[in-house]
């Protein structure tokens, strides 16, 4: 294994400059179909039938929380990169479990934003509009979901290992993959919530 | 420590972010036009997106930073053409 000093640890080997390039490949995919679930839901927005219309169902605060702990998720995750580039590693981790914390929040404000909507009767099956919101919002949580399972693991490494070349490789994608859930959410928040509060 | 551990840069962004987020909420605080609406839903959108890409997903310090840009831009190309091209037909009946 060659190790480049010159580069920080996640970058150090051929292998590790690779696999983050080859994420970013994935994250092109990743654009790909969210793009595809913005534009059905774009294309029924206004579908409604019977059930109730995007203004109608949508209230300000959950969504403000929803967003205000992504980003602050986002901000926590880039401090932990920062402090594993400096080897800190008990404040890297410590940043590592306050995005997890704060993933886990997100989840539950939207699982009980799902419930309340369902409870409303407004469900999966109801409209077009409310199939197309729930499959776009529900492949964002289910990736928020499995982005907590993953950094979970990664967390656990980094406790046993510390930050060799492989944990700080993988700790860095999977920053990339949390940040590039909160751009997704950044574009549901406004063209999905505030749009359809308007 | 405390300023290596918050860098600057990345307490910069996040405030930014947070103002952003504030901007984009005038859109349904304020009467304004749709047009209105939209540009600012766009810019905030947009800006959000860039700080993500380029300060905290480092983009630009990776040694094939053009192929990454050649990949997301290629990327971003499609899912544009797929969400307009759809709305031309569906929608807007441009056909």
């Amino acid at each position: 294994m060659k190790l480049d000093a010159s580069l920080p640890l996640e970058y150090s080997t051929e292998e590790n400059s690779n696999r983050i390039l080859g994420f970013w490949i994935f994250l092109g995919a990743e654009i790909a179909l969210f793009s595809t679930l913005f534009t059905v839901y774009f294309v029924l927005v206004n579908r409604y039938a019977s059930g109730p219309s995007s203004k109608e169902l949508f209230a300000l605060a959950p969504v403000l929380t929803e967003t205000f702990v992504l980003l602050t998720s986002s901000f926590t995750i880039g401090l932990a990169i920062n402090a594993m580039r400096h080897n800190f590693k008990k404040p890297a981790m410590v940043f590592m479990a306050i995005t997890l914390v704060l993933g886990l929040v997100f989840l539950s404000v939207e699982i009980n934003e799902f419930v309340t909507y369902v409870h409303d009767g407004a469900t999966l099956s109801t409209s077009a509009f409310l199939s197309s919101l729930f499959v776009l919002l529900g492949t964002h949580g289910a990736h928020v979901t499995f982005g907590f399972l993953w950094g979970s693991m990664i967390l656990i490494q980094v406790a046993r290992e510390g930050f060799t070349p492989a944990t700080a490789n993988k700790s860095f994608i999977f920053s990339l993959y949390w940040h590039f859930l909160d751009v997704v959410w950044i574009f549901i928040f406004s063209f999905v919530y505030l749009k359809g509060m308007m | 420590m405390l300023k290596q551990l918050f860098p600057t840069r990345h307490v910069v962004g996040f405030l930014s972010s947070l103002v952003l987020t504030a901007a984009a909420l005038s859109v349904v605080a304020f009467d304004l036009s749709f047009t209105a609406q939209m540009a600012i839903l766009l810019v905030t959108a947009l800006l959000q997106a860039s700080l993500q890409l380029f300060l905290f997903m480092h983009i630009g310090e990776n040694k094939s930073k053009t192929t990454l840009y050649v990949n997301i831009g290629y990327a971003l190309f499609v899912g544009l053409v797929t969400i307009f091209g759809t709305l031309f037909i569906f929608v807007w009946g441009w056909y």
